[in-house]
This record gives structure tokens, C-alpha cells and sequence, in this order.
């Protein structure tokens, strides 16, 4: 993996890195663009291309999910009411709309093919399929979430994220996963990979774009997308840092706009 | 057979062998044979408890669980901080966490070891008050829930209870309205000793319905309105309503109570006697609840309690849940138990409360 490493924009230190990262935000765009009018690329190329868009809609997708439960929080931890309305269903309205705003897809025309923006054969299957992981974490944390007298229920977007990532991953060849350097959950630890992007990640400034990168020889394609905090994240992840939050982990003392992780898409190219 | 004929409705079926009435002989034979039946049936019965005595290899409860691989627990689905915690949403899907869901793992465990095969705990998130009825139906292997042994009730009958394994349970009273307290203190200064339940007279007091609080109230109280609660936190909520008639008292389990008022309740207050100490009701030792015949399941689950007292381990599972410092979310997601909330979804509502009509 070290080898594939040489050729990642990211490895670029020192003063050309900002311009490297910009360089590779401006590179990402025309790549996206060349996905919806290329016609000559090579097979490869293609099969390449295909991947990188998927799993960037992917990671947009879970990240929109995250945010509906952002913004849903209030209602989530509202102690006075026992049935929030809070269904399946309306989850995925508001992740559609979310979506929307984020990518300019709608995802109510993913079937059919005189979309406007071509949306890769890969992503119209798989999209689909984590709304419907999205779904079920919803339907099943009904029971926590319609609780009457209990203010917090622990359904917030990073652990609606982790089950999400988690049965979608399971279901497909494709593997999503929510990650940081000191993830609170153990299971979201970095892999080697994951951790060199995240290193190279912080202390930039942030901004929209992601990392892609082959590894395994060419045969899997890696996605990171990074997560910023919110104001609203700093309740629980500011300060004071190392005091408890009410979740019963210590704040890690961050600030606004700091890297709070990054959702990471690994997809085999060979599996399809 | 012509006895049959012009018979609208079996007029076809006299063609029928079987249909036909049996003649005197076939009678006589058929009667032979219900009786030889009979007969063979009770020597079966005789033959079976036979065996039985001299082969004792049939099932018993603790086999039936070894062949399932795991034991159906239940749990209040109402909240006995610190013994049951309200059900969180984990990274790793629903939790339940607390000293009870400790001591399920434990049982588990050990009933793992007896079996020689992983024992899953399957919990069953329920009512507090169905929680009896599931196990006299058969759909639990035993239940845990801050449960005081030997509670006198109709709707505990045919039940058995495992040995203690929490000591400090007990009734007592909060309230978050100050005159109140002091009226109990003049009360129970004027009374003598052994006034505790005469100090509550005409007071409106909640109880959570079908909990020990509940029977003793029925036993012994004589309210001006007792209010009959789905759950604790039912209770408070109707206690802290601006309701035309106040609510006085909360009268439930003393560590549970005592928890809330020092965590999430901080405006309530304990009812205390004249030396300082919980004003205790009654005294009460927590245990597991099982069937009356789960006589082998009781046995293990007995050893296995003694075990962890003798050990201490009782007695640091009673320090870390009740006197540490620490927030249930993250012991949610480290050593919670999960549940199947497919099968809880008409039970998460923490209810209402109402006056009770008997009084």
C-alpha cells in the first residue's frame, strides 16, 4: 500500500500542500464532470470513475443522514412528548431533501435514466440500499426515542451513523464507516490507510474536498470524505476539554470548523 | 340403514361405511376397545413414572435452556435507576444498563459454564406490571427489576423468588414541596415510634402500579387520594404539574428514589426521621423472580448469587451502580444488554397516572 501512497495529492508537504489540495479539489470537479461526458476514457479508467462518484454520493448520503438527526435533536430529547412523529418515513423525506441540498440529486429520479446528471449504475443500486440501512436504524430506535420523561436518548448522528454504516456494509461489497483519530467508539478506529489521511487532514483548513485513492494494487478504491464540527457538535465534543458531556465521555476541547473524523468508502473495482 | 333415508343432509352419505350406525356387534366391539384404550393409556401413565424413578433423565428447566442456547429475561421497560436505566440508542444498536442488567450478564455467564455452551440472554423489555404475567405464561425464565422478595400480592402467586442479592431495598417517600416534609417531622414527632405509614394520613401519595409500594399501600395507608402511576416517571410528571390538587408524596423503593432525587429529580426531596436517617416504611432484599417450579433454575441461580457475595463482587456491583460517579450512556454502550425492539413497540410509553377509585 506504501508504494500507491507516492502517487496520493495528500503526501504533498510542505508549502505546496494547500496549493496541492486545492489543485486536487479543482481535479476532483473535473473528474466528476468528465464522469457525466466522458465517453472515451478506458475501461478502467471508467470502472475507476464509476467507484469514486458512488462512493462520494455514498459518503454524502450518510453525512445528510447525520444532519437530519442534527437538526431533529431537539425533538429526539424532548422529554414532554412520548410519540415525536419522528417515523421512518419521515427521516427519509427530510434525508432526501438533505441529499438534495447537498448534491443537486434528486433521488426520487435515481430510476429513472433521462436524469439530468448521470448518476453511475453503481450508485443508483447502492444509494438505495443505505436509505433503506438509514430507515431501518430510525424504525428500530423508535422505542428509545419515543420514551416519554427521558430526555437524552444517546440517538445522535454519530451513533445513528455507526448503525447505518454498519448494516449497509453488511449487506454490501462495498464498506462505509465513520471514523477519527480518537473515535470514541472503538470500533471506528482508523486503519493504517485511514489514519495517514486523517493525520494529513488535520490542521487544514477545511473545505470540500475529499481523498481518493487505488490501493491493494490497483484493486480498491479508497474514499475519505471529512466531517467538520458544528456549533451544534460542541456541546458534547467542546470544552472544557476531558469534562464529562452528558453522555459520560470527556469533550475533546475542539472548536468550530476542526476535523471531527471523516466517513471512509472502500470499494473493490474487481468485485463487480 | 333405511333409517337414514329421506334425510336431507345425510342422505348421501349412507353409501358411506363409516357413516353408518353400527350394528349390535360392532357396538359391543367398539365398547371392548374404548375400555382396553383406557386401560393401556393409565398403564402408560404408570410405565412413564416408572422411568422416571428409575431413569431420571427427563428435561428440567436448565436442559431446556442449555438446548435453546440462551434464557429469556425480563426487564421493566420503566425506568429503577440505578438498577434498571431507561433503554439507550448505542453504536451499537438499543441498550439496557444498570446493576440488574449486570447481574443478568453474570447469570448468563454462569449458566453458560453449567451448560457447557454459550447462554444468550434474550431481553424482554416489558411493563413492570406484565412482567408477572409473562412468566406465569411461560414466556420468561425469570425477570429482575429492583423486586423485593416475599411482596404479599394475589398477582404474585405461583412464583418463587432467588435468594437476595441487593439488601438495602425498603420503602420511603420524597417530595419536593417543603411544607409537606415538615408536616411529616411534626407528625412523626408526635407519634411515637413505629408512626411511619400513620404519618402519611390524608395525604395525596403516587405509586407505581403494581410495584411493592402499590400493595403496601393498599395494606396499610389510608390516603386522601392515592394516585395509581404507569411508572416513575409518571409520577413525576404528574407531581410536577400545576394541577388544581397537588401531588404530596412519591412513596417507591428507597435506593431508587434516592438516586433520582441525587441525579435527575434535584428538587425533590426524601422524607427523613427525627434522627436524620430515610424514613423507611418497610425493609426489603431484591431478588431474581422465576416460576415456582423452576426449581433447578432457582438452585443455579441461588449458587450463583452466594458466589458473587462471597466474592464481593455483589458488593462492588452495589459501590459502582449506587455510589460512583458515572454517566449510563457510556456504560450503555460498553456493557449494555440489547433487546429485540421489534417485540416491545406497545411498551415504551412511560404512561399516566390516575386516582385510584378504591379509596
Amino acid at each position: 500500500m506504501h508504494k500507491e501512497h507516492a502517487e496520493k495529492a495528500h503526501h504533498v508537504e510542505g508549502e505546496q500542500g494547500d496549493e496541492m489540495r486545492i489543485l486536487y479539489s479543482v481535479c476532483l470537479l473535473i473528474f466528476a464532470v468528465g464522469v457525466t461526458t466522458t465517453t472515451s476514457a478506458s475501461p478502467r479508467e471508467q470502472v475507476r470513475a464509476e467507484a469514486e462518484e458512488t462512493a462520494r454520493l455514498l459518503a454524502k448520503l450518510l453525512e445528510a443522514g447525520r444532519l437530519v438527526i442534527e437538526h431533529n435533536q431537539p425533538l429526539i430529547d424532548d422529554p414532554h412528548r412520548g410519540d415525536k412523529g419522528f417515523t421512518a418515513e419521515v427521516f427519509e423525506q427530510q434525508l432526501r431533501e438533505e441529499f438534495r441540498k447537498k448534491t443537486d440529486l434528486d433521488l426520487s429520479t435515481l430510476s429513472r435514466r433521462s436524469s439530468t446528471f448521470t448518476v453511475p449504475p453503481l450508485a443508483r443500486e447502492l444509494l438505495p440500499a443505505l436509505i433503506e440501512a438509514s430507515k431501518e436504524v430510525v424504525n428500530d430506535a423508535q422505542l428509545v426515542i419515543n420514551q416519554r420523561g427521558i430526555s437524552y436518548k444517546n440517538f445522535i448522528p454519530a451513533t445513528y451513523g455507526s448503525q447505518a454504516a454498519a448494516r449497509f456494509s453488511k449487506r454490501s461489497h462495498v464498506r462505509l464507516k465513520q471514523t477519527a483519530l480518537q473515535p470514541r467508539n472503538p470500533k471506528n478506529e482508523p486503519d493504517e490507510y485511514e489514519r495517514s489521511v486523517l493525520q494529513w487532514l488535520s490542521g487544514r483548513p477545511n473545505g470540500e474536498a475529499y481523498v481518493s485513492e487505488l490501493t491493494d494494487a490497483g484493486q480498491i478504491l479508497r474514499v475519505i470524505m471529512p466531517i467538520y464540527y458544528l456549533p451544534e457538535c460542541l456541546a458534547c465534543h467542546g470544552n472544557p476539554q476531558g469534562e464529562w458531556d452528558i453522555s459520560g465521555y470527556p469533550r475533546e476541547g475542539a472548536n468550530e470548523g476542526d476535523l471531527a473524523g471523516a466517513i471512509s468508502v472502500r470499494i473493490p473495482l474487481e468485485a463487480r | 340403514m333405511a333409517v337414514f333415508d329421506g334425510h336431507p343432509l345425510l342422505k348421501g352419505c349412507a353409501k358411506c361405511p363409516y357413516t353408518a350406525w353400527p350394528q349390535p356387534r360392532q357396538r359391543t366391539l367398539g365398547l371392548v376397545f374404548t375400555l382396553v384404550s383406557i386401560l393401556l393409556l393409565q398403564g402408560c401413565g404408570l410405565i412413564f413414572d416408572a422411568v422416571k424413578l428409575v431413569h431420571p433423565v427427563s428435561a428440567n428447566e436448565l436442559d431446556a435452556i442449555c438446548r435453546r442456547g440462551e434464557i429469556h429475561v425480563g426487564m421493566a421497560v420503566e425506568p429503577f435507576r440505578p438498577f434498571v436505566f431507561p433503554a439507550l440508542w448505542t453504536d451499537e444498536g438499543a441498550r439496557v444498563t444498570g446493576l440488574d442488567a449486570e447481574l443478568v450478564r453474570l447469570l448468563s455467564d454462569a449458566l453458560t459454564e453449567r451448560c457447557g455452551t454459550q447462554v444468550a440472554p434474550q431481553l424482554h423489555l416489558i411493563r413492570f406490571r406484565d412482567l408477572f404475567l409473562l412468566l406465569n405464561e411461560g414466556r420468561l425464565d425469570f425477570f429482575v427489576s429492583a423486586v423485593a422478595r416475599g411482596t404479599p400480592s394475589p398477582a404474585r402467586a405461583g412464583i418463587a423468588y432467588s435468594s437476595s442479592y441487593f439488601g438495602e431495598g425498603g420503602l420511603t417517600g420524597i417530595s419536593r414541596r417543603p411544607e409537606i416534609l415538615e408536616m411529616i417531622q411534626v407528625r412523626l414527632r408526635h407519634g411515637g415510634s413505629g408512626s411511619g405509614a400513620s404519618a402519611l394520613k390524608g395525604l395525596a401519595i403516587a405509586v407505581q402500579d403494581g410495584t411493592d409500594a402499590y400493595w403496601y399501600a393498599q395494606a396499610f395507608l389510608q390516603p386522601g387520594r392515592l394516585i395509581v402511576c404507569d411508572s416513575l416517571p409518571a409520577a413525576f410528571e404528574y407531581g410536577e404539574s400545576d394541577g388544581i390538587a397537588p401531588l404530596d408524596i412519591i412513596l417507591g423503593a428507597q435506593p431508587v428514589l434516592d438516586f433520582v432525587v441525587k441525579t435527575t429529580h434535584r428538587d425533590w426531596r426524601s422524607l427523613h426521621d427525627e434522627q436524620g436517617h430515610p424514613l423507611m416504611f418497610t425493609q426489603a432484599d431484591y431478588a431474581v423472580v422465576m416460576a415456582e417450579e423452576s426449581y433447578s433454575l432457582r438452585w443455579l441461580i441461588n449458587d450463583t448469587i452466594f458466589k458473587l457475595r462471597t466474592s464481593g463482587r455483589l458488593d462492588s456491583m452495589r459501590r459502582r451502580w449506587l455510589e460512583e460517579s458515572y454517566a449510563y450512556p457510556r456504560r450503555a454502550s460498553t456493557e449494555g444488554l440489547s433487546f429485540d425492539v421489534r417485540q416491545m413497540p406497545a411498551h415504551y410509553a412511560q404512561g399516566t397516572c390516575r386516582e385510584s377509585s378504591s379509596r
